[in-house]
């Protein structure tokens, strides 16, 4: 008989196995980092990218910039991706064992803020005195009555970036009203180019320019009454606004695919010429000019609606999801004046200047020096947010409403975008979440 | 038996199992299965509202139409995966060359990280850039929306977890097979029934707690499936492509509604145990009634 | 259920015997390239990941099915990004304990609830079925409360979170396997040997665990690829980078409005090829002696 009819026995089995724990044991004690005391504070730093060196170069171009100017302080940065970073962040607020610094999204920073788990950041920021660095609506959005619960990460800059020579090349002229883009994607989607690219896989927040447009239709006055019940989402002037979404639909602006396609593939679809406009924001400025697309593109704040309600000139130019802080580095001197230090830093005119080279708008009202040439697709977002006569609204509309409004606002929009929903049956989606809410 | 069935040693042997099964299964499930009777969203204090959640449930259209995909899953993937995986175990227990590195190679799609499996079939199942569709493109036939659709989406997720699982269930057949005793086996063959008869008539017989077994596992997974319909679809468009555990995962994490989403838990749970027991006593009735 | 003979213990091992003629061996030949075409087709979709992994991330999106660039930047980035052997280390160490641990306790039980006689019968099989019932809990209803019970009990950011969380969570799972073959099996063996006077443990360890191998080889396969894929548990009871485990190395590749999707299949090459080889080397020296040692005819 051969070695292979004989099975090793059960000792044998055993003794290697024990073995393989020594080992696996031995693998994981090499390169453990020792972490010894004398004199730096530590403090954590977690964010919605696991790979926050790739994912978000400015964020860890300012940790390192403030570690070199602060060598007595060292940041843990760590993160990982947003569902599973703000699944963590709910389950440590519950435990207390919240990270110092974190991301997380307004909603969220304001509901934990009234649990009682963050820092009222109020004093500390008086006590740097970087109120005033900051517009007025950014410190009204961060606030409930005289409490501070957050404070600016990066801008929320939205609009649709164009392609300006596919446009040319199908005899189409920059568009400003409603009709005019209705127009262009009839023409577009003739020669089988996609009008407006965005994706609904995983991704069901991504109707940025479709947000601003519920400020064209009043909205901000809409909102205070729709929280407590007395206007209804369903009223006539979203439902014209949805109507025309669904136009847009019929128009084919839309890919074929939206539902299955993830925002990454959105942006693919635009950086390499087969859609016209992307739906996003500023975030993307990295991106498209590091691709081929880059000498031909504009940002759009987005089409003025001529049945619209209130301001047309508007572009959504607010703070975006802020950083909030543990309540409990209140209780430790060494780590708040830490903390204290790297607010301090993130929000002076140098770390503000990394932002942009990074491809950031900055959040402070530090005026920047943008590159012309080397950094085209940033500037031209900020010059439309800055052109004259335009305006921001006070903040993005799914920001201002707790968590299952916002997502049923997002599933509104995609609904009726991808043709699953009419423009009615997507209000009464919104309605019935912000009656549940008020239970 | 009876000599070493004393209370003590029963008690030596059942203990460490019921013990952590107890403390990180069971009362995990009813701590959250009592937040499912109150208003929370995670954090901060949890409000009382009784069957309130479970109100809200039966009268989601989300909730029935993730149930309605999960069940056309559940009959789907079992009438293809279970005859499938125990015809592969047959077909690898002759003597093939390197069967082995065969039966590891289809075990291979249980392994991958359901992250990718995700990515990958949407790459062959997308409407406008998957393979499948562009196939059927050139060949002059219509595209068909196997995701992202309104119909197909289960259909489709079939299939994935048909791949994926295959050589999951393929080994514990080939596993069962092993364990035959193949005396009754070359006693029927020396009686001079066929190959097939064989089959028929003995081991599939033999086998039974073995598809018990596969077939409890299979329903029990697939009323868990989740990553999978979060890659393909996300569970859109708006919740149509959801399954049970996907939309679960929606109401709890994305939109912080904990206590609903303990609802839903505790009705998948239920729901799962309860099919799986059903099938048991099915399976159970026709044992006796043979 | 009757007794068998050596030679059928040698056929069940060896499969069928080669077929004599030529009929027969074509027949074989047809049945072999049968199994290779099934094959083929179902890793198809995973040949595709490794050739994908070879593509630069931009390509990857813009033509995933044609391969123009051949590089291997994805792995140095996924090597250098990922302390892979660390994660490696982490993950086999979990699984090896929590694997031995619960499948040692599983068959504690399951031998208790099919071969062991109860004072009365309707507990056993309620045990029974209390303990398979834990198969239709999804992961997601225990996450909190056993971060909650990790803390509480003092062991979170230990390798200890981890490994009790996964032992309770594969015991359904083993006992449905052990119990069904259990049940299935002929107690004879056993049953002759408590007449010949052993105690418990040596029933238990030189009898019953030696004929019980295909299903333990089965389950410890399953057992430990469970570990290394295990995702909801991993993400949010591990809090020190330093633990990472391997499951969540293509993650590490997924960011809020970017991903590296080159990283993505090349860490899940890396995380693939060496669960298939534990997989194809627990088959072949576990499996394969099985009724060696058997009850002789």
């Amino acid at each position: 008989m051969n070695r292979r009819d004989n099975p090793p026995s059960l000792r044998r089995i055993a003794l290697s196995l024990v073995a393989v724990t020594a080992a696996a044991l031995a693998l994981t004690a090499c390169g453990s980092s020792n972490q010894s005391a004398d004199g730096t504070t530590a403090i954590t730093l977690s964010m919605q990218n696991p790979d926050v060196k790739t994912a978000d170069p400015a964020t860890a171009a300012i940790v390192s910039a403030f570690e070199k100017a602060n060598p007595k302080i060292k940041v843990t940065v760590s993160g990982e991706a947003v569902a599973d970073h703000l699944q963590k962040l709910s389950i440590a607020a519950q435990s207390d064992t919240l990270p110092d610094i974190f991301w997380v999204y307004k909603s969220t920073a304001e509901d934990m803020s009234k649990a009682g788990k963050l820092l009222d950041l109020a004093p500390v920021l008086d006590e740097l005195k970087l109120k005033d660095t900051f517009p007025a609506s950014t410190i009204d959005n961060f606030s409930t009555g005289k409490t501070i619960y957050g404070v600016p990460y990066q801008g929320l800059l939205t609009g649709l970036w164009v392609n300006k020579k596919i446009l040319a090349d199908n005899g189409i002229s920059m568009p400003a009203s409603f009709d005019e883009l209705v127009a262009a994607a009839k023409v577009l989607n003739g020669k089988g180019i996609t009008t407006i690219s965005n994706g609904a896989n995983q991704s069901a927040f991504s109707v940025w320019s479709f947000l601003t447009d519920l400020d064209r239709y009043g909205f901000q006055d809409k909102v205070k009454g729709l929280l407590d019940g007395s206007v209804k989402y369903t009223n006539d002037d979203f439902l014209t606004l949805y109507t025309h979404i669904d136009e847009l639909r019929h128009a084919g602006a839309f890919a074929s695919n939206v539902s299955t396609q993830t925002y990454q593939q959105a942006v693919e679809q635009f950086t390499s010429g087969k859609a016209a406009f992307l739906d996003a924001g500023v975030w993307a400025s990295s991106t498209i000019q590091s691709s081929a697309v880059a000498p031909d593109i504009a940002f759009w704040k987005g089409p003025e609606f001529s049945d619209g309600v209130g301001e047309q000139n508007i572009i959504m130019n607010v703070a975006s999801a802020p950083f909030a802080v543990d309540h409990r580095v209140g209780n430790d001197p060494q780590k708040l004046d830490a903390v204290k230090k790297f607010l301090a830093f993130y929000y002076s005119d140098a770390a503000q200047q990394i932002l942009v080279d990074n491809g950031q708008p900055p959040v402070t009202t530090y005026q920047p020096t943008v590159d012309a040439t080397q950094q085209s697709a940033l500037k031209a977002a900020l010059d439309a947010a800055t052109s004259k006569g335009v305006k921001s609204p006070q903040s993005q509309p799914d920001l201002l409403v707790p968590t299952p409004v916002a997502n049923a606002m997002y599933d509104s929009i995609y609904g009726v975008i991808q043709g699953q929903l009419t423009p009615k049956a997507a209000l009464e989606l919104v309605q019935k979440a912000l009656d549940a809410n008020r239970q | 038996m009876i000599w070493i069935s004393t209370r003590w040693k029963l008690l030596l042997m059942l203990a460490p199992a019921l013990v952590a099964f107890t403390m990180f299964v069971v009362y995990p499930v009813v701590y959250s299965g009592v937040f499912s009777f109150t208003r929370f969203q995670g954090f901060g204090d949890p409000k009382w509202i009784g069957l309130g959640n479970y109100a809200e449930l039966f009268a989601d259209p989300f909730f029935w139409q993730a149930l309605q995909n999960t069940v056309v899953i559940l009959v789907v993937s079992l009438a293809i995966l279970i005859p499938t995986a125990f015809a592969l175990a047959l077909l690898l227990r002759r003597k093939i060359a390197g069967s082995g590195a065969l039966r590891a190679l289809i075990f291979g799609p249980a392994i991958i990280a359901p992250i990718l499996v995700g990515l990958i079939w949407v790459f062959i199942l997308d409407p406008k850039i998957g393979l499948l569709n562009r196939f059927l493109v050139t060949l002059g036939l219509p595209a068909v929306p196997w995701i992202g659709g309104d119909v197909l989406s289960p259909v489709s997720v079939s299939v994935v977890f048909i791949w994926s699982s295959v050589g999951f269930a393929m080994t514990i057949f080939y596993a069962g097979l092993q364990q035959l005793p193949s005396d009754v086996i070359e006693a029927a063959s020396i009686d001079g029934s066929s190959s097939w008869q064989t089959l028929r008539y003995v081991t599939i017989p033999m086998m039974k707690e073995t598809f018990a077994i596969v077939t409890i596992l299979m329903i029990t997974n697939i009323f868990k499936i989740f990553e999978l319909v979060y890659m393909l679809t996300g569970g859109g468009p708006v919740h149509r492509s959801e399954t049970l555990v996907s939309y679960m995962y929606f109401v709890t994490f994305t939109n912080q509604q904990y206590g609903y989403g303990m609802a839903l838990a505790v009705v998948i749970t239920v729901l799962g145990a309860v099919v799986s027991a059903g099938y048991l006593a099915l399976s159970r009735r026709k044992e006796q009634a043979a | 259920m009757t007794t068998f003979s050596t030679q059928t213990q040698r056929l069940l091992v060896a499969g069928e015997p080669q077929p004599r003629n030529r009929r027969g061996r074509r027949a074989a030949f047809i049945t072999g390239a049968a199994a290779y075409l099934v094959t083929f087709l179902i890793i198809l979709p995973l040949l595709w990941v490794v050739l994908l992994s070879f593509q630069p991330s931009s390509d990857i999106l813009s033509d995933p099915f044609a391969f123009a660039h051949f590089t291997i930047d994805n792995y140095t980035h996924a090597l250098a990004t990922l302390p892979l052997l660390k994660m490696y280390g982490n993950t086999i160490l979990i699984a090896v304990v929590s694997v031995v641990i619960g499948t040692l306790i599983s068959f504690m039980a399951s031998f208790a609830l099919t071969r062991m006689i109860f004072r009365h019968r309707k507990v056993q099989s309620s045990l029974r079925f209390y303990l398979l019932a834990g198969l239709a809990v999804p992961v997601y209803i225990l996450l909190f409360p056993v971060y909650r019970l990790d803390l509480s009990m003092g062991i979170f950011g230990t390798y200890a979170a981890l490994i009790a969380p996964y032992i309770a969570v594969t015991i359904p799972f083993n006992t449905l396997l052990m119990t069904g073959f259990l049940r299935e099996f002929p107690a004879e063996i056993e049953e002759a040997a408590i007449i010949d006077g052993v105690g418990l443990f040596t029933l238990c360890w030189s009898v019953v665990l030696p004929l019980m191998r295909p299903v333990i080889a089965t389950i410890l396969i399953f057992n430990i690829v469970y570990v290394f894929n295990e995702f909801p548990f991993a993400s949010i009871l591990i809090n020190n980078p330093d633990m990472a485990t391997i499951s969540l190395a293509v993650s590490r590749f997924q960011g809020q409005f970017t991903v590296d999707y080159g990283g993505m299949m090349a860490s899940a090459t890396l995380v693939l090829l060496p669960q298939l080889v534990i997989y194809a080397l627990f088959q072949r020296h576990v499996i394969a002696g099985m009724t060696a040692g058997a009850v002789k005819g």
